[in-house]
């Protein structure tokens, strides 16, 4: 499947600050992408590239099924992290009005916006002035209006971190119905959000591109054995830890409190050396887990780098 | 219907919804028609301020219609073009630093078209209410002082409008430019200063001068016309559509929040 | 003063549509303070500014009253 938008190279420098570097990346049609990083790490910067709001000062972007002369941002629907919209306009005037400039007929506009405004649960707020709505009420009015021309591909500007829990869980929902019927791209600084709506995850980095791949590979790939140990904390447990000496396939050792963890290159063989040690010494176990890394440890792992 | 159009649309119901549409023309028809009337009454307000002697005969010439008209002007030419550079100078810098302008231009929308609706609609109101203003100070100079030449008093209007059509494209122009309102204001207001300053400290060098619009529209009123009008008048006209071809180069290369 | 004071009497019609166009601004600047949000200062002092300040009191509410949301 080819790309909907292949970014190359993508690189933005205000002044001799470089807010984006190098950033390349393909969005599949039809999948859900997440751009992840801590704040400050150029997601916002490389969204307002996308969407066409910032020239790249290097790099390419390029819209596939395009045709002559049209605008890519006829493709897209953009939702910036906190919308900002005309408060004296009612919120179906704006979608209405968003309808119309991106071409639909008056009729057609009108429809759409009913319906949209109906699905994201503002037909009853609809005929109010935008100036008395709530944080939540306008993210989803945001949304209304970005899906207005049904666009090929939503770029959403971390759409939930500005939101109460209750106003979260709306936008998320609401997002993972989206995601069935377009593509879908969106930044977070959170991953939690991340894993639970995406099928790629883009990692950034100081405007450095630091991981990227389907979610379900990057599982694969970077899974690491840990196993975690919990003494009851007596001294004789506490000193045993303190001397254990780690064998070939430990790759890494941390104390952690009454404990230990472990994290191994073989699992079985990890598995079979420590139970017999911890036999054999009577050590006092209150915990022994024998797992896998999350995906948080990962992210908190290449983000730090 | 085309994009501009659709656009023109909203700025119109913009102008409607907050109140602009209702106080421009308002303030201009106070300003306009309150010079006659002072003028009509001034000989009594100042029999009536006391400290004459019984008897006093006050000798004041007696002015001409045209002259109220052209101090009518005047007046537009203060505070007139104060009110359209404060009215109309967050017009772009408004919309983009709070960022609504984002959410609109990532939509398949021409900046050119988003930057002459708004143009269009300041113009629209502007002699609109220039227009409304007017007419209530030419029936009342014709009421109370004397009968004005048709034909010279609208020409005359016009080529007033031609003046604040330059004070507003340069106050649209420059809050393209600049991102605070304020400062939009001051800078239009003294570009506006310095053409009409410079023009009259130096009516040779610069007759051509668009600074001359004002003296122009007054010309035509007190039949003492400058010479150059043709120019002066094609001059207001090519620097308005100079300064509104800037500001849609620079909104086309804008970066918005 | 007697003859002043008819003669104005009787330029009333004159002036009056003056003071109704004045009125008219003052009441629609009223109503644009009541219906707004926020003010930048507080309303009170917008409504005494609009009431006794001829003209400029309204227009300075206009253009620089209302905080836009």
């Amino acid at each position: 499947m080819s790309a909907l938008l292949k970014a190359e190279q993508l690189t933005k420098a205000f002044g001799s600050t470089q807010a984006v570097a190098d950033i390349s990346f393909d969005i599949a049609p039809g999948r859900c992408t997440a751009l992840l990083g801590p704040n400050g790490a150029g997601k916002t910067t490389t969204i307002r590239m996308l969407a066409g709001l910032l020239q790249p000062t290097g790099g390419k972007l390029s819209y596939a099924g395009l045709k002559p002369g049209q605008s890519p941002n006829s493709l897209l629907g953009y939702l910036p992290q906190s919308p900002s919209f005309y408060g004296w306009m009612t919120g179906r005037e704006y979608a209405v009005y968003a309808g119309r400039l991106c071409g639909l007929s008056a009729a057609e506009a009108k429809s759409q916006a009913d319906s949209l405004l109906e699905r994201v649960g503002l037909s009853a707020a609809a005929k109010r002035p935008i100036s008395g709505y709530s944080g939540g009420m306008k993210q989803r009015l945001g949304l209304a209006q970005a899906l207005v021309h049904r666009p090929r591909l939503l770029i959403l500007d971390e759409p939930v971190s500005a939101l109460d829990p209750l106003g979260r869980h709306e936008v998320l929902m609401l997002l993972r119905e989206l995601k069935q019927e377009t593509t879908v791209l969106f930044s977070t600084h959170v991953l939690h959000d991340a894993e639970q709506l995406c099928d790629d995850v883009i990692i950034i980095r100081n405007g450095e591109m630091a991981l990227q791949g389907s979610l379900e590979e990057i599982r694969n790939n970077h899974r690491m054995s840990v196993i975690t140990l919990h003494t009851e904390g007596d001294i004789r447990s506490m000193q045993w830890c303190m001397a254990y000496q780690s064998g070939a396939y430990v790759k890494e050792l941390r104390r952690i409190e009454k404990g230990m963890e472990l994290v191994v290159t073989d699992m079985e063989l990890a598995r079979g050396e420590l139970l017999r040690q911890l036999a054999k010494d009577e050590i006092r176990v209150t915990k022994l887990e024998f797992g896998h890394s999350t995906l948080e440890e990962l992210f908190m792992k290449v983000v730090s780098e | 219907m085309s994009q501009w159009t659709i656009i023109w649309r909203k700025e119109l119901l913009e102008l409607a919804r907050s109140y602009k549409l209702l106080w421009l023309p308002l303030v201009f028809l106070l300003l306009g028609v309150s010079q006659p009337i002072m003028t009509y009454f001034l000989p009594d307000i100042l029999a009536n301020a006391g400290n004459l002697p019984e008897g006093t005969v006050i000798e004041m010439p007696k002015p001409q219609g045209g002259e109220v008209l052209a101090q009518t002007l005047q007046q537009y030419g203060m505070i007139g073009s104060l009110i359209v550079a404060l009215g109309f100078m967050g017009a772009v810098s408004g919309e983009r630093s709070s960022g609504a302008a984002s959410m609109i231009l990532v939509k398949p929308v021409s900046r050119a078209a988003y930057l002459l609706a708004k143009w269009t609609a300041m113009l629209a109101l502007v002699w609109g209410s220039l227009a409304v203003g007017y007419l209530g100070a030419w029936y009342y100079t014709s009421l109370l002082i004397g009968e004005v030449d048709a034909i010279r008093a609208i020409q005359a209007l016009l080529v007033f409008a031609l003046w604040l059509s330059v004070i507003g494209t340069l106050t649209i122009a420059a809050s393209v430019w600049l991102r605070s309102g304020a400062a939009a204001a001051f800078s239009a207001l003294g570009l506006a200063l310095l053409l009409s300053l410079t023009a009259s400290f130096l009516p040779r060098a610069l007759a051509w001068s668009p600074g001359q619009l004002p003296g122009l529209a007054s010309g035509f009123l007190l039949e003492s016309m400058p010479e150059a009008a043709g120019m002066i008048i094609a001059a207001g006209a090519v620097l308005t559509a100079a300064v509104l071809y800037a500001a849609v180069w620079r909104m086309r290369r804008m970066e918005l929040p | 003063m007697n003859e002043s004071t008819m003669e104005l009497s009787k330029l009333l019609p004159i002036i009056a549509p003056f003071f109704v166009i004045q009125l008219i601004l003052v009441i629609v600047a009223l109503v644009a303070l009541a219906k707004t949000g926020r003010t930048r200062g507080p309303k009170w002092l917008w409504v005494l500014l609009i009431v006794f300040v001829n003209i400029i009191g309204p227009v300075l509410f206009f253009v620089i009253g209302r905080r836009n949301d």
